[in-house]
């Protein structure tokens, strides 16, 4: 089932155009011109302009977050710092100043509505990975891979937010002594070895200027 | 009420109770002497020989004046001691030789007798209520009237013959009569000290009202001509301060004036640029979608989607660049104010990477980010510190070619956040990169937007680098190797409670 996302927005050429980039998404979209309090159990993401005819943004965040902890993304035209922060205070999870390009809608929308995998804590898995930390043991598919303890340090630390890229510098700290030379030289070679032990070399991607990335399903 | 004016009801106002003061001191001491002199001829005229006798025999006749009926007058008959007639009461100064000539004179004093319970055979005695006596207990007489402003005294005394009719005796008499009555003193001199202090005042007064009228008039002039002109005070005086007020406060408002000018006309340029900024984008944009609209069937799709692309790039130039003058408007100002907050930087660097990669993945550029796990807060202004790093991140993808990079790295560093946006484009030649620093592109050259060239960072890195100074945060530039540009933004992370 889709998700349910309720726009909010008195201007109707941009809430055409929202509705339209939504749909095309995936999402189900009911769309009001008037600001009024919705109904937390009929939706599941709220997109609300600020300045509304009827109630003002705020207002409708306020009255929603007395009840529920549905999503809400805010839409500002007015670039504001107090109005932000007033939105987030609010229980705003985010806010998008206009313009923002279709994607950019699609991108914040879906990462507001992106639930954490709820697996063990002890376990995380990720494609074929399957990776215990309790045990500190690694299996991709039916094989365990023996790793040392910088490897699997490794592992764990990009395991944990999957699709994400980590920093260098974040890899060095979880992973390697930091007494020793060249550290970040280092974290390349575990890394490469990493990789031919996983035997899948898709898995650890690496981004540019960052650092690495384990390939998850996730989008990024 | 003017000056002249209210200067001489306050002398007259000061002086009258001063004089009235001086008056009643004045009639009390008359009074008093002439008391005392009563007392004395009528213990004098006790001491005579046969005096108790002739007081017996006949009191009314005894204390009748010399000449009856004709007060003023030189009474006969029995006062021989006092042959001038009326005692000299005047205040000593008059000395012994009585009232000087001019000076109304005093009236002859008349004795009335009583006896012991205070009633009197003569007819024309004034009664006196019963305790009256009681005033003599303390000593040998006691002034009965004791009226300031009157002329009539009158003394009662105890006779040496305690038996007969003449147990007591009362003696009248008057005081030397004044100016107007027995009220004011005898002398019109008292009238000069007053009459000399209100002549200082308007002698004093009069130059000091000349001189204010003169800087009033002044004043005027110099409003009338826009302040120009500054009123000119002679003289070493409060006047002359009053003027040197004028002059220095005219001087403020004459600054205060220029001020409001140049702001105004800072204000009608900075419109002025910023249509100019505006609308070059936009008719850029414009006929983007004038060549889509007439190319839609003849030209190549490829060529369309070029097209559409630097349409896009426009938009988006154009979002940036009012972002930018909205946030310009709040730091270019005399004393910016940073709105505070506590911000996570980790969504702050999410919002900035969504906005700009449309049009990164549009110029087919990889724009990825780094955050650490746990968000990293800082106290700042969110909407100028997001303009300042989505600044940076634009330009990394504005400079940068097809294929190219941008990363933007977010890592704790020993209590201090550090922002790295990282591209592989061409850089910055060193010498400019030396300005960039330095100036931080304030110039209005900065404003103008050339294609291809570093020039164009423009108003948005100038915006980064305000924002940056006003946080206290490092902003840095380095080329990198063997291509490209690293842009560090460094500040203080709050101690670890606040962000809890």
């Amino acid at each position: 089932m889709s998700d349910r996302v309720l726009l909010i927005e008195d201007d109707r050429e941009l809430g055409a155009q929202i509705v339209a980039t939504l749909h095309k998404a995936g999402f189900g979209v009911t769309w009001w011109t008037e600001g009024r309090v919705p109904d937390p159990a009929s939706i599941d993401l709220l997109i609300v302009d600020l300045m509304l005819p009827g109630m003002y943004g705020l207002d409708i965040l306020k009255a929603l977050r007395a009840t529920s902890d549905t999503p809400a993304l805010v839409l500002s035209a007015r670039n504001d710092t107090g109005d932000k922060i007033r939105a987030l205070k609010l229980g705003a999870d985010d806010y998008m100043t206009k313009p923002f390009w279709p994607e950019e809608l699609v991108e914040r929308v879906r990462a507001r509505l992106r639930r954490p995998t709820l697996a063990r804590n002890d376990v995380i898995e990720v494609g074929p990975l399957r990776i215990g930390l309790a045990e500190r043991q690694v299996w991709v598919g039916e094989r365990a891979v023996d790793l040392t303890r910088a490897e699997f340090d490794l592992l764990a630390t990009l395991a944990r937010r999957p699709g994400a890229a980590v920093t260098r510098a974040a890899l060095v700290d979880a992973a390697i002594d930091a007494d020793r030379d060249g550290a970040e030289r280092t974290l390349d070679v575990h890394v490469s070895r990493l990789r031919k032990k996983l035997g899948d070399a898709g898995m650890i991607q690496t981004v540019w200027g960052v650092g690495y990335r384990l390939a998850g399903s996730a989008p990024t | 009420m003017n000056l002249r004016l209210r200067l001489l009801l306050t002398t007259v106002a000061v002086a009258v109770p001063l004089v009235a003061g001086l008056v009643w001191l004045d009639a009390r001491s008359r009074h008093r002497a002439a008391e005392e002199a009563l007392a004395r001829i009528t213990q004098e005229r006790f001491e005579r020989p046969d005096a108790q006798a002739r007081c017996e025999a006949d009191p009314v006749a005894w204390g009748a004046p010399r000449t009856p009926g004709a007060m003023g007058e030189r009474p006969p008959g029995p006062a021989p001691r006092t042959p001038s007639g009326p005692p000299s009461h005047g205040p000593p100064s008059r000395g012994p030789g009585g009232p000087p000539p001019g000076l109304p004179r005093a009236a002859p004093p008349r004795f009335f007798a009583y006896d012991r319970a205070l009633a009197s055979r003569d007819p024309a005695a004034p009664r006196l209520a019963a305790g009256t006596a009681a005033a003599l207990a303390e000593g040998d007489w006691a002034a009965i009237d004791r009226a300031t402003f009157d002329e009539r005294v009158e003394v009662l005394l105890r006779s040496p013959w305690p038996d007969g009719p003449c147990a007591y005796v009362l003696v009248r008499g008057t005081t030397p009569r004044g100016f107007i009555g027995a009220i004011l003193p005898a002398t019109e001199l008292w009238l000069a000290p007053l009459a000399a202090t209100l002549i200082a005042v308007l002698v004093a007064v009069g130059p000091v009202v000349g001189r204010i009228r003169r800087l009033t008039a002044d004043v005027r002039r110099s409003a009338a001509g826009g302040f120009v002109e500054a009123p000119a005070v002679a003289g070493a005086d409060e006047v002359r301060q009053l003027g040197d007020a004028f002059v220095a406060a005219s001087a403020e408002v004459r600054r205060q004036l220029a001020a409001r000018d140049d702001r105004e006309r800072a204000l009608r340029e900075f419109l002025a640029n910023t249509t100019h900024d505006v609308m070059i984008p936009l008719t850029v944009l414009t006929q983007h979608l004038a060549s889509l609209r007439a190319g839609v069937r003849t030209r190549e799709p490829a060529e369309l989607d070029e097209v559409v692309a630097r349409a896009m790039d426009e938009a988006h130039y154009l979002a940036a660049l009012i972002h930018n003058l909205s946030v310009a408007a709040r730091v270019d100002v005399a004393e910016p104010r940073l709105e505070r907050a506590a911000i996570d930087l980790n969504a702050l660097v999410a919002r900035v990477v969504a906005r700009h990669r449309p049009v990164a993945a549009e110029r087919g550029i990889e724009l990825d980010s780094g955050v650490p796990e746990a968000p990293v807060i800082v106290d700042a202004d969110l909407t100028l510190l997001e303009q300042a790093v989505s600044n940076v991140v634009y330009n990394a993808i504005r400079y940068n070619r097809r294929g190219g990079h941008v990363a933007v790295v977010l890592d704790r560093d020993d209590g201090r956040f550090v922002l790295r946006v990282l591209d592989d484009g061409p850089g910055i030649p060193p010498p400019d990169l030396g300005s960039l620093i330095r100036r931080g592109f304030r110039s209005d050259a900065a404003r103008t937007r050339t294609t291809g060239g570093h020039g164009g960072h423009g108003i948005g890195l100038h915006i980064t680098h305000t924002v940056a100074r006003l946080h206290a945060y490092q902003l840095t530039f380095t080329n990198r190797e063997p291509s490209g540009l690293e842009v560090e933004l460094a500040g203080p992370l709050p101690p670890p409670a606040a962000t809890a």
